[in-house]
């Protein structure tokens, strides 16, 4: 495969992995808003902004209307809804040929339709409704993907793409809940079933420990549940399987430099344990964790993408 | 390889049954034709009487007996389908950028076997003539010596490229892919306009095309015996496999300028048909003369290229320097016999609108045989006394650059003002080498679903032709159409649309 290819597959599927984290974020936060206290609402919004922006803190935060349009509609914020979809369809066309057309078409379709909303068009009735459609697309988008292209070298660095960029935004997430939970602004327990919810992870929570939400039974949860989708440690079970499927000729040496990373943190997620992170360890395993993708991205881009003829001639 | 690529869940065909109404619409009288205008250029469905020539007797009778909200339903999802498959260009305004689609025109335009055949006929012969006159000037220049053309024509052109002097090519085919463009003058016969020789394009439309107008009138296709076209990407893979003499595991890439192309949809499209990469000039690295691809497990090697991109753009080192797009090093691996370019570089010299003037003679002198399909009369401002007649005749004649394309450069004296005529005279006077002219030539019409009816509108056609180790033409072409009312310019960059054509068997 094209090491341009790849790197465009990659990074369309990371787009289109924040924009469904973004759609879904905004979707649960509409929904959730009004049974708020205002003071509450404001808080959890905030939390919202910065795991989307990085920004720690906000002139909108009072605002439902004017973070939703800044976080979904505003092309000129680099992580909005509109802005990912965009670069994730930019980067598709650019490798067109490596697509099934109900790929290309699933996406184009769900950029053109997205692409004229305003935040005043869909304030007026049910603004989470457009959020929630968006998911149901970007939901068939997946399965389309999964059911048309064949799952070879390009398949998996879409796997790539999709589960450093969901452990990332997982991982911020969590951090920022449980850097909280350790200040003054503690979340309430309403807080920590809207985190549930953020990451679709409600339903299947409550059926692996009941109705019962504590922090550290979530902190579990998402970070070592090996079957939920949405939870660290299964991202971290792809990405390991993915980084053995692809550039399979690649000399061994340049193999080594990524497997060894991703061995790594594949036993620091399997080896760890939720007792000893409690103590105020969410926060340093989480940077830990986000620190190695990080390595693993770098490594992925000079093992097989971005290397230099001369190491190879 | 599949070929249905442009299958799509919008409905715009629908029910359709050849029997029709047995009425008989009248243009300029009845609908749906009640604004078409018949006049002096050669009509392609009506005589000049006013009767439905043969061959659209069958469509005559299916639009008439639909409504025209259903036409007008069939034509916007069709519309709404090229948009979504991302068959557009984007248009560039105020930092906006813009996708357009090519607006696509729901009813076929009609060949018949014995219009093909001489076209067929006509376009090998001419693209054989021209790839001997490539390989003379390109090695002995004995057309020059004989004093068939001028010299200085040919070593003054800017698409002369020096460096491809004695640099063998496979077959003598230095152009392997050519698109020409030809009309239908008013006595009814097909003239060549224009040999496109560098990277023609279009191919991809009329594969959409016939998609687009199989699908609206699927049992007046099926009645008609239109021949098919979908085996071209098969036909150009052959094509560009015979230039290689390793036939077992060539290794073919569509060079593209990149996703802000124009054309980046119809690359992307032809790398998809055939299976082969699709790669940036950033893809490809030269080392020792061997052009490799870098590719996750390693680099690998390319055998022929077919590129979408410029002689100028395409070796920094050797052309353009400041080519972001191209390959340093390129032509020299192609020099070393190391890679296969298709077309070959320096083809366009033969396009050149001058050297047009002169390929019915060229025909003579290489194949001692006339002529089968003429030219358009073209008078050469580099004469003294045809540089008379044109000045004299500004208001007859359209004026063009030499070595422009694409609409550009060009002056349609009839439509043009006293002041843009006389401004332009002044730049045939101080570069007469540079301009040719010739009379306006009323292209034919066709009808076309316009809104609120079908009207007249100017079109052309371009077949592609193929030429490696044989010549082959798939029997269609892109009918390309003037959409606004009775402009002769089809260009797409200037509010041309298309069509599908309908060669028939018999």
């Amino acid at each position: 495969m094209l090491s341009r290819v790849a790197d465009s597959l990659y990074w369309m599927s990371r787009y289109i992995e924040r924009a469904e984290h973004t759609a879904r974020l905004i979707a649960v936060k509409l929904e959730s808003m009004v049974e708020q206290t205002p003071e509450d609402a404001a808080a959890s919004w905030a939390r919202v902004v910065e795991s989307l922006t990085g920004a720690k803190s906000t002139p909108l935060h009072l605002d439902a209307f004017a973070i939703t349009r800044h976080l979904a509609f505003d092309r000129d914020n680099d992580n909005s809804l509109i802005t990912s979809l965009s670069l994730a369809r930019d980067n598709a066309r650019q490798v067109r040929e490596a697509l099934s057309k109900e790929v290309w078409e699933n996406l184009n379709r769900l950029y053109l339709r997205l692409a004229p909303v305003t935040v005043d068009s869909i304030w007026v009735h049910t603004p989470a409704r457009l959020f929630r459609e968006s998911l149901e697309e970007m939901h068939a988008l997946e399965a389309v993907t999964y059911s048309t292209l064949s799952h070879g070298e390009g398949w998996y660095f879409l796997e790539l793409g999709r589960h450093i960029e969901r452990v990332q935004q997982l991982g911020r997430l969590l951090d920022i809940h449980f850097t909280a939970a350790q200040s003054e602004n503690v979340p309430k327990y309403f807080d920590w079933l809207v985190l549930l919810k953020f990451c679709t992870a409600f339903e299947p929570y409550t059926k692996q420990y009941t109705a019962s939400i504590r922090p550290q039974k979530i902190a579990e949860f998402l970070l070592f549940d090996s079957e939920f989708p949405h939870s660290i440690c299964f991202s971290v079970d792809r990405l390991t399987e993915a980084l053995a499927r692809v550039a399979p000729g690649a000399p061994p040496a340049r193999r080594a430099a990524v497997e060894r990373l991703a061995g790594r943190l594949k036993a620091a997620v399997d080896f760890g344990q939720v007792d000893e992170l409690m103590s105020g360890g969410v926060a340093a395993f989480i940077a830990d964790i986000t620190k190695q993708c990080e390595q693993i991205h770098k490594a992925l881009y000079s093992s097989y993408i971005t290397y230099g003829a001369e190491t190879v001639l | 390889m599949q070929h249905e690529v442009f299958a799509n869940t919008e409905d715009f065909g629908g029910p359709d049954i050849v029997a029709g109404t047995g009425r008989v619409s009248k243009p300029g009288v009845d609908a749906p034709y009640a604004n078409y205008e018949l006049g002096k250029p050669f009509d392609e469905m009506f005589a000049p009487d006013g009767q439905a020539r043969a061959p659209y007797a069958a469509i005559d009778s299916r639009v008439s007996s639909l409504p025209l909200e259903e036409l007008n339903r069939r034509q916007q999802a069709v519309e709404q389908s090229f948009l979504h498959q991302g068959i557009t260009f984007t248009v560039y305004n105020d930092n906006q950028a813009t996708e357009r689609i090519i607006p696509t025109d729901l009813l076929p335009r009609i060949v018949t076997a014995r219009e093909w055949d001489r076209i067929e006929r006509g376009l090998t012969q001419r693209i054989h003539a021209l790839n001997l006159f490539l390989r003379d000037i390109y090695n002995d220049g004995r057309v020059l010596k004989d004093g068939v053309i001028p010299r200085s024509m040919i070593y003054g052109s800017k698409h002369y490229r020096r460096e491809m002097r004695g640099i063998p090519v496979p077959h003598g085919a230095y152009v392997n892919i050519c698109g020409s463009d030809l009309i239908r003058n008013e006595a009814g016969d097909f003239v060549v306009l224009e040999d496109n020789l560098r990277v023609p394009s279009g191919v991809s439309y009329m594969l959409a095309n016939r998609d687009v107008a199989r699908r609206a009138f699927p049992a007046v296709f099926r009645s008609m015996g239109v021949r098919p076209i979908e085996h071209y990407p098969l036909e150009l893979l052959a094509t560009l496999r015979s230039l290689t003499p390793f036939h077992e595991d060539v290794s073919i890439a569509i060079l593209t300028p990149g996703v802000f192309n124009s054309a980046y949809f119809e690359h992307a499209f032809l790398a998809r048909q055939m299976g082969v990469e699709l790669v940036e000039g950033r893809d490809l690295l030269i080392n020792d003369n061997v052009v490799y691809t870098r590719t996750t497990s390693g680099l690998k090697r390319i055998d022929v290229i077919y590129r979408r991109i410029d002689d100028d753009f395409i070796d920094p080192l050797i052309f353009r320097e400041d080519s972001a797009l191209g390959v340093p090093g390129l032509f020299n691996a192609y020099r070393a016999g190391n890679v296969m370019i298709a077309n070959a570089l320096g083809t366009g010299v033969a396009d050149d609108k001058a050297v047009y003037a002169y390929v019915p003679r060229l025909i003579r002198y290489y194949l001692a045989e006339e002529p089968i399909l003429d030219n358009v009369e073209t008078f050469l401002c580099r004469e003294e006394k045809s540089l008379q007649h044109v000045l004299g005749n500004l208001d007859k004649l359209v004026v063009k650059a030499v070595g422009e394309s694409g609409g550009y450069g060009m002056l349609i004296g009839p439509h043009a003002s006293q002041k843009e005529r006389e401004d332009f005279a002044e730049k045939i006077r101080a570069d007469p080498e540079n301009y040719i002219a010739q009379p306006t030539i009323q292209l034919s019409t066709a009808p076309t679903f316009v809104g609120n009816g079908i009207e007249a509108r100017h079109v052309d056609l371009r077949p592609f032709i193929l030429h490696g180790a044989e010549t082959k033409l798939v029997p269609g072409a892109l009918t390309r159409v003037a959409l606004k009312r009775g402009s002769l310019v089809v260009n797409s960059s200037q509010g041309g649309g298309s069509k599908d054509t309908w060669v028939l068997s018999q």
